[in-house]
């Protein structure tokens, strides 16, 4: 209702847009009127009216009076001294081989009914029978014993607990064959029917109660679960009959209708995705104001609160509903908020028929339709929550679905661009590789094969190129040792060199000290590379070849260990001569000369630099007593060859 | 000075080399070295000179104009059991050597070795003692660690089978290729000095695949070839 009001003063495009979607819509529901009217009419039980007995004269407060069925009697509160109704009949015994019934459609709350003085029946018996918002009829067969031939007396004691009035409805009488079928048709819509309803409600009650427990953060499931529990225990609770006091339970009973109209509009307003409004609690208001004085107060007092707050309540909710869904039809246009409104217009529309019904502005058989009309729609949206459900349950399925065949897509995209990459990152490898080949020949094997030419262009002869030459296979040996995959174990490459050292140094007579001083040797790289093992390993040489050509050491001794101080723990090589030594590489100790001072300090400045370039840290002290050289190896060996150039 | 077996005879080597000044070379160290040295250049002379008599010591390349060296060690390992084999190799490298190992070799020289280490390596040879680099010890053993299984493509390198080597075996040959003396290998493993030259000629011979049944025996039992 607020909704639509608010919508009022809009811009025009939006207004335009509102009464084109509105007006099919009211006119639609005005349809659904129409069809309703007259399918209720068309639906109205058809009696026996060949049977009928109307003329009666009642007896009320010691006063009688003719009267003609269907009669209202006032509302009273004291089940003592009943209206009675009597009336005559006449009862032929040729007319029919089977037995008569009575046969009273529609009363309230209850009767007790007589034939010739002797009671046949007496509906208070059936609790049920006696609920005033369903419709439920009642035969008695008359024992034939009792029936005279000719004229018969048939009394009706009417008994009213206000706070409505009480109803007598044409009393039929007649062939047991005749009246039967009207009354099975009666008793199929209005209680049968009502039964079924409820026990679907039960099961839809469950399965939405589940739903909810699964699904907390959709409470539209929960409130309808409620709604529906609510409305079970108020179908099959037997209601007290007076003068039973239990009026706890009737609290219970009556309190029912406003609380679960009142959860209904929750309902719509949480279905349709508006946000609940606070202030709205009120609307649970006259429910509990219901049930709260059933609780403490005596009979009558809570019914006619019922009359009076719990009526007019469920009517507002059924119009503020209304409205909701008018609302979500605007907005939404979907086949959900079309049913339900159209669902709601029906309910509404019966509702105004009991309400006719109730101030006998409409004096037809106070037929209530209300309960039927709401259980019927309570179903009718259980079933339509279900089937959301299962669509998005299959929603979900082509979800997930769809999900597997993208993700299997962007596998494959992935694959294919991972292997893409890996081409590209083999192709860069294998470039790099052989730039670093080609430096590393040209950096030692070029170099000697050069000077090999150039000595022996120069007619030299002998030793010098002797020594070239073999520098240069030692070289190339290293260069393709180097290839070799040693799987970040520098020990392996020093084990190479080891055996190459030895063998140039035994020539000279010069003995090849070896220790390892720490078990594992030196620690584990993974990210070792054949050009870190290449500089590392040149580094080594140059010492050695140092020691034996400039220092004329008689011993060189080799030292590694791992040092681990806590930290990461890395390696150091040591290279420890006893030769003459220079001093710090400026001007060697003894008879060196110019020549040999200059070569030293480059062979220095090499090592330095091919240290830096693995991240290592070069130490060198040289005396008379010998030379020693500290290879500190770094923890990590960089990645990139970073003091290329 | 002439060096003699056990039988007190000189002893005899074949040498097959086709480079002229390293064949001089290597003639001479041996020559010189007390060793009676008959020398071919080609795979027809070498088998010509290995018809005549059974040397005791086969000293060969692998490139040779006519042919390639392992068919000659292969043919001289069935015809002459006895025959010690060594490859001359100009860098030492795998793939010379280990082939030239499945095919019988038990061992190698370097064209550049200096002429006291050639004679001492044949001497050491002769002894029963075969000698192996760090890099071929390096090489054997990371085989015997074993590719990945389900490697899509096989190792690089020659076809090698491992799997006769034994643990104490294999921690020899990781002690040669992490450059440990046989006296610190022998130390560390308690061995005697004197047994690790000895399993290195055991670990030779099972390199060696004998002819091509046994081949594919041995591929059939590490399930290479499944039949």
């Amino acid at each position: 209702m607020s909704e639509i009001a608010a919508k009022a003063p809009v811009k025009p495009a939006r207004r335009r847009l509102l009464v084109s979607r509105l007006v099919p819509y009211l006119l639609l529901q005005a349809l659904i009127l129409v069809a309703t009217i007259l399918g209720l009419r068309l639906l109205q039980p058809i009696d026996p009216d060949d049977f009928a007995l109307s003329e009666f004269s009642l007896r009320e407060d010691g006063v009688a009076r003719p009267v003609t069925l269907p009669h209202f009697t006032s509302s009273r509160y004291s089940l003592a001294d009943p209206p009675l109704y009597t009336g005559g009949f006449t009862f032929r015994r040729g007319d029919v081989a089977s037995g008569w019934s009575v046969f009273l459609p529609r009363f309230s709350n209850a009767v007790e009914v007589a034939i010739n003085g002797v009671v046949i029946l007496d509906s208070r018996r059936d609790a049920n029978a006696n609920r005033p918002d369903r419709n439920t009829p009642q035969i008695g067969s008359i024992p034939s014993s009792l029936l005279r031939e000719g004229a018969n007396e048939i009394t009706v004691r009417l008994l009213v607990w206000g706070p409505l009035k009480g109803f007598l409805d044409t009393v039929y009488v007649g062939p047991d064959a005749a009246l039967r079928p009207a009354y099975e048709t009666r008793t199929l819509m209005f209680v049968t029917l009502p039964v079924v309803f409820s026990a679907w409600q039960s099961i839809l009650a469950v399965i939405l109660a589940i739903m909810w427990l699964m699904r907390r953060r959709e409470p539209v499931y929960g409130v309808l679960a409620v709604a529906m529990v609510l409305g079970v225990v108020q179908a099959f609770a037997p209601p007290p009959v007076p003068p039973v006091n239990t009026s706890r339970l009737a609290a219970v009973l009556l309190a029912s209708a406003p609380i679960e109209s009142a959860l209904v509009v929750v309902f719509g307003v949480l279905f349709f995705g508006w946000r609940w409004p606070r202030y709205s609690m009120l609307l649970f208001a006259p429910g509990l104001v219901v049930f709260g004085v059933g609780l403490i107060g005596g009979p009558p007092l809570p019914r006619i609160l019922f009359l009076v707050l719990g009526i007019p309540t469920v009517g507002l909710c059924l119009f503020l509903m209304a409205c909701v869904t008018a609302a979500a039809v605007v907005r939404r246009q979907d086949a959900a908020s079309f049913t339900l409104g159209c669902a709601v217009t029906i309910v509404l529309i019966c509702w105004v028929h009991d309400m006719l019904s109730v101030f006998e502005i409409v004096t037809d058989e106070r037929i209530f339709l209300s309960r039927l009309s709401y259980s019927a729609m309570l179903v009718a949206i259980g079933a339509g929550l279900t089937w959301r459900f299962a669509r998005a349950l299959n929603q979900v399925d082509s979800f997930a679905g769809q999900l597997v065949t993208r993700v299997r897509e962007a596998e494959e995209r992935l694959k294919a661009s991972f292997a893409r990459e890996e081409e590209r990152a083999r192709a860069a490898a294998l470039a790099s590789e052989r730039t670093r080949l080609m430096r590393d020949l040209h950096d030692g094997l070029g170099g000697q094969l050069i000077s090999i030419v150039a000595l022996s262009e120069r007619g030299h002869e002998g030793a010098t190129i002797t020594d070239a030459a073999r520098a240069a296979l030692k070289d190339l040996r290293l260069v393709i040792d180097s290839m070799d995959d040693i799987g970040g174990d520098l020990m392996l490459a020093l084990g190479s060199w080891r055996e190459r050292a030895t063998a140039q140094l035994r020539p000279h007579g010069i003995a090849l000290d070896w220790q390892v001083a720490t078990p594992q040797g030196l620690p584990l790289h993974p990210e070792l590379r054949p050009w870190h093992v290449i500089q590392i390993v040149r580094i080594l040489d140059e010492a050695v070849t140092n020691a034996v050509k400039h220092a004329e050491a008689r011993h060189i001794a080799v030292t590694i260990e791992t040092v681990d101080e806590g930290q990461e723990p890395y390696g150091v090589i040591r290279v420890a001569d006893d030769g003459k030594g220079f001093a710090n590489g400026s001007a060697p100790v003894g008879n060196g000369g110019a020549a040999d001072a200059s070569q030293t300090a480059r062979g220095l400045r090499n090592m330095k630099s091919r240290a830096a370039r693995c991240g290592a840290t070069l130490n060198l002290s040289s005396d008379s007593s010998g030379t020693r050289v500290r290879l500190q190896l770094p923890q990590i060996f960089p990645d990139s060859d970073a003091a290329v150039g | 000075m002439t060096e003699q077996g056990e039988t007190g005879e000189a002893i005899t080597i074949l040498l097959v080399e086709d480079d002229a000044p390293t064949c001089w070379r290597l003639h001479d160290a041996l020559v010189k070295a007390g060793y009676e040295v008959r020398s071919a250049s080609t795979l027809a002379e070498a088998r010509s000179g290995l018809g005549e008599r059974a040397p005791r010591v086969l000293l060969t390349d692998l490139r040779l104009p006519d042919g390639h060296g392992v068919e000659l060690i292969r043919e001289t390992r069935r015809r002459f059991p006895d025959t010690e084999i060594m490859v001359i190799s100009a860098l030492g490298d795998e793939e010379s050597v280990i082939s030239a190992i499945t095919v019988g070799a038990t061992g190698y020289l370097l064209k550049d070795a200096f002429p006291t280490d050639i004679a001492t390596t044949v001497r050491d040879l002769v002894a029963g003692h075969s000698p192996i680099s760090a890099s071929i010890a390096r090489f054997i053993v990371r085989r015997t660690q074993g590719t990945p299984q389900n490697a899509a493509e096989p190792p690089p390198g020659p076809a090698l089978n491992t799997a006769r080597l034994t643990p104490r075996e294999i921690d020899i040959l990781w002690g040669i290729a992490k450059g440990f003396s046989y006296a610190e290998i022998a130390s560390h493993l308690g061995l005697s000095r004197q047994t690790v030259p000895g399993h290195i000629k055991n670990i030779y011979r099972k390199l060696e695949v004998h002819t091509r049944g046994e081949a594919v025996f041995e591929a059939v039992q590490q399930g290479l070839i499944k039949l």
